[in-house]
């Protein structure tokens, strides 16, 4: 995947921020929507997102898609995503590695797939499905977990590895989810990330986690963690220049914050990949 | 066992009120020294239900001010066990709150409760309901003598008419204000109320009985003389003024769209 599209530096648009980001045209490269919140008939958030697409590039990001799960997709959503890409234009479309929704109920979290052969054909199927209604690669994004299924015969990383070949889907690397389900599972967050296919991966996204001593909840309500950071810069280093997006969803900061924190982001980009390798 | 059965335990799971895991669940799943399977799976079972509570205490903030968290609490997970989630947005998970009311509560307080929660729930239809551009005052300037005489209009696409047979208005205009809530009482006449969006802003207000008679009529396709000839019996010689009046004030509202019947069933809005 060619990277000369790189987007550079953006944030996740929130409409605790709204007001501000027209009046005063932060320094932000882009912005990433959660696309549901979009999927409205009218009122503010489609005025302010008609506003602010005119001032920044966007992506979009969604949580209900449910690649993984065990119902049919879900064809009105579909029609709906489809829809807004359109009103949009976003640079890419993305969703999560997960399932949301059961047989009977929309249960709205990130649930973890087992990793088999059996849920790789299924996924890959829908992912076909999905790119050919949406007409672009689907982007989708590891999570955080806080279980594993016994049956699982790869890791999260090998399976999205596979997907992306099986399918030409792309990959959003969350550093923060890495971290936290590798403290969670025990796992070497390093090796997962080096198991990725460097080539496919779209996007990074960074956020804040709650520790809890021997266990971490991906929160989104704090700053970014001092390790996380850590990881982002050597993920940084085998990705090369790789957009990157700040995810902050409660206890909102004063926007300053949330610039300073994406200035942290770049100026480790610029440490990482010296003066040779341009991110915007 | 295959995907779709280990997905329907997980899933049996979290949409159950049951904390116990079962056996059949436990053995699928992998724990860590760190996190033990027991407690990663009690983790998504309790963001479930808090994930979900959260969006009912949005939703219906003076409902819960009024009952208090224990008993809000209560009615929301009895709500939630009888109407999952079943949209892939949170935004819809409140709709069938009155309904469940109607059928879960027990008069007296049932009637009251259920209008609360009805006019917080048009709120919430108002806030993101389809977009239209209202009649002006502006436009409204312009008109002409025959526009006036063949006006028609209808109210905007984010208008929710109740009619409240209780002070729910007092009572959400106090929770809203975190100051004491009266009583509920029942009117000795009911009582219209509109709730819409407005410049982005949700709105609403109450109308007199003469003046909610007035609007029904104009918006059920009498055109504006027929409104003056409708106030004359109560308005007399005053009814094309008050009709101006009122008219004015839906309109500086943002409540009205104009409309133009072309034979008997097209509809074009004009502005
Ligand atoms: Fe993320």
């Amino acid at each position: 995947m060619s990277k000369s599209n790189m987007l550079g530096f953006g944030l996740g648009l929130r409409s605790e921020y709204y007001q501000q980001i027209l009046e005063q045209r932060p320094a932000v490269d882009w912005f990433e929507i959660i696309s549901e919140n979009y999927m409205v008939g009218g009122g503010k958030a489609l005025y302010f997102l008609d506003a602010i697409k005119e001032q920044y590039p966007l992506v979009m990001h969604g949580v209900s898609l449910s690649i993984g799960g065990p119902h049919e997709i879900d064809a009105d959503y579909l029609r709906q995503l489809k829809n807004l890409a359109d009103r949009v234009q976003p640079r890419w479309v993305a969703d999560h590695l997960c399932w949301s929704r059961g047989s009977a109920h929309q249960l709205h979290d990130l649930l973890p797939l087992p990793f088999t052969q059996e849920s790789l054909l299924h996924v890959a199927s829908r992912v076909r499905l999905v790119q050919d209604i949406l007409q672009r690669p689907l982007v989708l994004e590891n999570v955080s977990a806080y279980v594993q299924w016994k049956t699982s015969c790869m890791s999260e990383s090998q399976f999205l590895a596979e997907l992306s070949s099986l399918t030409g889907c792309e990959i959003l690397l969350d550093v923060n989810n890495v971290y936290v389900s590798s403290r969670n599972q025990g796992f070497d967050p390093w090796q997962f990330i080096m198991e990725l296919p460097r080539e496919r991966i779209r996007q990074i996204h960074l956020a804040g986690h709650s520790d809890y001593g021997h266990y971490l909840i991906d929160t989104h309500d704090q700053p970014i963690a001092g390790p996380v950071w850590a990881l982002y810069g050597e993920a940084l280093n085998y990705l090369g220049a790789t957009a990157t997006l700040i995810e902050r969803d409660d206890h909102f900061p004063p926007f300053d914050e949330l610039l300073a924190e994406l200035s942290k982001a770049r100026s480790i980009s610029a440490k990482v990949l010296g003066a040779a390798a341009p991110c915007v | 066992m295959r995907l779709s059965a280990q997905q329907e335990a997980l899933e049996r799971y979290l949409a159950t009120g049951d904390s116990a895991i079962p056996p059949g669940l436990l053995e699928q799943i992998q724990g860590s020294n760190t996190l033990p399977a027991t407690d990663g799976l009690m983790i998504y079972h309790n963001a479930y239900r808090a994930r979900l509570l959260g969006v009912m205490r949005e939703d219906f903030p003076a409902l819960h001010r009024w009952m208090g968290d224990e008993s809000f609490e209560q009615l929301a997970l009895a709500y939630i066990s009888a109407w999952p989630p079943r949209h892939f947005s949170l935004r819809w998970l409140g709709e069938k709150l009155p309904e469940f009311i109607r059928g879960y509560v027990a008069e007296p307080q049932r009637s009251p409760m259920l209008e609360l929660a009805t006019l917080e729930w048009t709120f919430t239809l108002a806030f993101d309901a389809p977009d239209a551009v209202p009649l002006s005052l502006d436009v409204m300037g312009g008109f002409s003598a025959d526009d006036w005489v063949s006006l028609r209009a209808c109210l905007i696409p984010s208008v929710c008419w109740l009619q409240l047979q209780h002070n729910t208005v007092d009572m959400w205009k106090s929770a809203k204000a975190e100051i004491g809530i009266p009583d509920a009482v029942v009117l000795s006449a009911p009582m219209n109320c509109l709730v819409w969006r407005h410049k982005l802003v949700c709105q609403y207000r109450t109308l007199e009985p003469s003046e909610a008679s007035a609007l029904r009529l104009l918006t059920d396709g009498g055109s504006f003389a027929s409104m003056c000839e409708y106030l004359l019996s109560t308005h007399g010689e005053q009814s094309p003024l008050q009709a101006a009046i009122w008219l004015k004030s839906w309109i500086s509202d943002g409540l009205l769209v104009r409309t133009c019947r072309i034979g008997t069933s097209d509809t074009i809005f004009l502005n």
